[in-house]
């Protein structure tokens, strides 16, 4: 079994002095996963930060537009996976988290945003699709045994990200709510490509 | 011996019960509520056109995919094994690339699943008219044209449950045995 990393240790400390209750799975991350990390009975939660570079190879590859790519450039990629581990659903519903960047509130790059932008390029269609399936779903009735994934955006920063999740619980959304918190979460903005 | 026997069987049944739930379902299959299907007609990597709506009469495991999705590569293997057991007891698949070219297509399947036939969706419309939950997304579609059940993310189709679900699922009025597509 691979040894407790230091710095995931660091990020767990940090994070539970800054999010205070919510839950951390700090020790099967350091066992399992070397990025932000929660596991319940109820819910798996990993998240990947991406580098800018990371995020421009993956759609210069699938052959989008260089517009779209310096767009890209521009922002911060965490990739999210979740499976619903319970025997009730379990709403992914982005309106109910809270992503903050050096203590204040930072916006979420959503559909509409990139709709616009993709618009004011002309991106091709199938660039278009493919880059909104591999954003994580707004929203999401997670049904049991049921994974999902995709990426979160922010606007480009080098502060450290912090994530609140919470997921009402429920088909009605009356059960207790499961919260979740990450924090120190790098954007590793690099310096952009000539 | 006897003791053995009843211990194994009682091992056995519980096997059983635990791939094939209450439900009847096997995990991660869910039932949809009657939706016709949307319109699928596409074109295969030899330019082949294809239309659903030509194959009513048969069950099909309708597949949405990407190379670039990791548990749609991790899926990809399980699809062809399926078809292989299955042969002609299952449904017919169509497996539909979302929003990539026919040369990415083409190099991905060559290495993990030769034997498939992918279709290809190359501007995406035609999945997002289907709206999956994700990719990868299964649907199966009866043979009057209604999707039946839906897949949640990537399934281990090779497996027991998910074999004895398709090979019966109940044969509708102009059934005829179904191959590939």
């Amino acid at each position: 079994m691979r040894t407790p990393l230091p710095h995931v240790t660091l990020c767990c400390v940090l994070t539970a002095l800054l999010l205070g209750s919510l839950p951390w799975a700090c020790t099967a991350a350091e066992r399992q996963w070397r990025g932000p990390y929660l596991e319940t009975d109820a819910l798996l939660i990993r998240l990947i930060p991406r580098t800018p570079d990371q995020m421009a190879a993956f759609y210069e590859g699938r052959g989008f537009a260089r517009a779209a790519i310096e767009r890209i450039r521009q922002t911060c990629f965490v990739t999210v996976h979740i499976e619903n581990r319970s025997a009730d659903v379990i709403w992914l519903d982005l309106d109910q988290w809270r992503f903050t960047g050096d203590g204040k509130p930072l916006p979420r790059l959503d559909a509409a945003h990139w709709d616009a932008q993709w618009e004011a390029i002309d991106l091709r269609q199938a660039s278009r699709s493919t880059f909104g399936w591999t954003q994580l779903p707004a929203l999401r009735d997670l049904q049991p045994d049921e994974p999902v994934g995709g990426n979160l955006v922010f606007p480009g920063t080098t502060e450290l990200l912090t994530i609140e999740a919470r997921f009402p619980v429920g088909a009605d959304r009356q059960g207790t709510p499961i919260r979740a918190g990450f924090g120190g979460i790098h954007c590793r903005r690099e310096a952009a490509s000539p | 011996v006897n003791a053995l026997f009843h211990i194994a069987r009682i091992l056995c049944l519980l096997a059983v019960a635990q791939a094939a739930p209450a439900t009847g379902l096997p995990p991660g299959v869910m039932p949809v509520e009657s939706i016709p299907a949307p319109a699928l007609r596409l074109n295969d990597l030899d330019g082949t056109p294809y239309d659903l709506a030509d194959t009513h009469g048969h069950w099909r495991f309708v597949h949405f995919w990407a190379s670039w999705c990791g548990p749609c590569r991790r899926e990809m293997p399980s699809i062809q094994q399926m078809q292989s057991l299955l042969g002609s007891d299952g449904p017919g698949i169509v497996l539909v690339n979302t929003a990539e070219t026919g040369d990415e297509v083409f190099s991905f399947l060559a290495a993990v699943a030769p034997d498939l036939v992918p279709l290809l969706d190359s501007d995406g419309l035609v999945t997002e008219a289907w709206q999956p939950r994700g990719l990868p997304a299964t649907f199966l579609v009866d043979p009057q044209g209604i999707i039946r059940y839906q897949a949640l993310g990537g399934r281990s189709w090779e497996q027991p449950a998910y074999l004895e679900f398709l090979r019966h699922l109940p044969p509708g009025p102009t059934a005829t045995p179904a191959g590939s597509r």
